[in-house]
């Protein structure tokens, strides 16, 4: 044999065996496993010795069956095509007038229900708010009234000092601060006149160390009816160490010194 | 060459079989009629020859044609012609048929396929008609000596196995192998030569 000669697939050699289905089994599952790879050279050998193997039928002699085994046959499929067409188209069924009730009916208690949720979730939602505004003015109160008795507290209580701060003019009226060392300090006066624009009145503590700047405190407009009320819960410097209170007009918001000449000035002094 | 060799005397009605199991796919008793009568002597002396037993053979032919009638979907005429497949197909129920008595029924249902998958068309298969073809196969098989032929038509008709076969004929099994082997390419040769 020629050393020349291409490499013969073996599995070639199975694959008449194999159609015949004459393979032991492990020679099958190996030529199928070799199959299931893709090689196209035996796949094509495979086709054609199937075609191959299906000519053997030829070897058996032909033989007529039965008129019975024909009879038998015709008679079945037939009784197959009346049954094809005997198989009832279903029908859709009817709906019944009760039903379509009860649907629209569904639907309605569907819309109703809906429309209460709403209802119900708008109501919720404005007694919530109402709540809310109430609770707010309950703290505003709480905190008006807390305010009112801290000042009521000031304006009464013995301990406290009272500072007359008389208007640099004459057609002013004074103002007239009590201060309380733990709870703060009132400013109050009436018929003040308005600041221009949005100016507005701010409270200094002048110290009584020499060459100390005024220290800025609270600011606030008058009322419209003239009224002046000033509550400084915490007072930036101590009464011992404060010579004067001054009140100054300033921009809207106040400074961190005074911009003007102050309008009124009382001397802190001790009881 | 394998192929083209014979030239075609007569219709070998395979598309004429391809266009009646399309009938049938319509319900149409009449192309089911027709590929029985076409059909039904060839695939009945097969099953026959094969279970040996008129009444067993013509309930399997029963079954193989109500298969095809309320089945017909499983032939694919792309894949090959008609009547090798439904040769198959019939061969590989009478075995079946066969191998439910069998000792050699475990091991042939692993290889039995659902629908036989007859795929190959070799232009002679289109170029002799099943009549000259069948005459054919019997004069090439019929010229082998008689043990080689005892081998073919033991794993045709039989389902058996290359080392059943040899323990049969008791014969080496390299023997039996190369008998099967070299009398199939033999009946490829002579169909692919004319006569």
């Amino acid at each position: 044999m020629s050393n020349n000669q291409p490499i013969r697939d073996p599995f070639l050699e199975l694959i008449e065996a194999y159609a015949l289905g004459a393979l032991e089994r492990e020679e099958r599952a190996s030529l199928e496993t070799h199959l299931a790879t893709g090689c196209s050279e035996c796949r094509k050998v495979l086709e054609e010795a199937r075609w191959l193997v299906s000519q053997l039928a030829y070897l058996a002699p032909e033989a007529q069956p039965s008129e019975m085994l024909r009879g038998r046959l015709l008679k079945t499929v037939r009784e197959d095509t009346v049954k094809d067409q005997a198989v009832p188209v279903p029908e859709r069924p009817a709906i019944p007038l009760w039903m379509w009730g009860a649907v629209a009916a569904a639907v309605l208690f569907a819309f109703y229900n809906f429309y209460q949720a709403r209802s119900l979730r708008q109501m919720i939602r404005q007694t919530q708010a109402a709540l809310d505004d109430q609770v707010e003015l309950q703290k505003k109160s709480a905190q008006e009234l807390a305010l009112a008795r801290r000042e009521a507290f000031i304006l009464t209580d013995p301990r406290s000092i009272t500072i007359a701060m008389p208007a640099r003019s004459s057609d002013l009226p004074t103002l007239q601060a009590t201060w309380h060392a733990g709870l703060g300090i009132v400013v109050s006066g009436q018929n003040l006149p308005l600041p221009a624009g949005n100016r507005t009145l701010q409270l200094w503590l002048i110290p009584k160390a020499a060459g100390a700047k005024p220290i800025p405190s609270q600011a606030l407009r008058p009322d419209a009816d003239g009224k002046f009320h000033l509550l400084v819960e915490d007072p930036p410097d101590t009464q011992g160490d404060t010579k004067a209170l001054a009140i100054t007009e300033e921009p809207a918001g106040g400074s961190q010194a005074p911009t003007t000449t102050p309008i009124w000035v009382g001397a802190v002094t001790g009881k | 060459m394998f192929l083209a060799v014979f030239t075609p005397s007569e219709s070998s009605g395979a598309p004429h079989d391809a266009a009646l199991v399309r009938r049938l796919l319509q319900r149409d008793v009449n192309a089911f009629e027709e590929l029985y009568d076409r059909h039904s002597r060839v695939v009945y002396g097969l099953v026959l020859r094969i279970l040996q037993q008129t009444s067993t053979a013509e309930e399997v032919v029963q079954d193989i044609f109500l298969q095809l009638w309320r089945n017909a979907a499983q032939y694919d005429a792309s894949r090959g012609p008609f009547l090798p497949w439904l040769l198959t197909l019939s061969r590989n129920r009478a075995l079946d048929h066969l191998r439910l008595k069998s000792e050699r029924q475990r091991r042939r249902e692993n290889q039995a396929e659902q629908m036989p998958a007859v795929a190959a068309v070799p232009d002679f298969e289109a170029r002799l008609d099943a009549k000259r073809r069948a005459l054919r196969v019997r004069e090439l098989i019929g010229g082998l000596q008689q043990q080689q032929r005892r081998a073919i038509e033991l794993a045709y008709f039989e389902g058996l196995s290359h080392s059943e076969i040899a323990a049969k004929l008791q014969e080496p099994l390299g023997t039996v192998k190369s008998w099967i082997r070299n009398g199939l390419l033999k009946l490829k040769e002579g169909l692919q030569t004319p006569a």
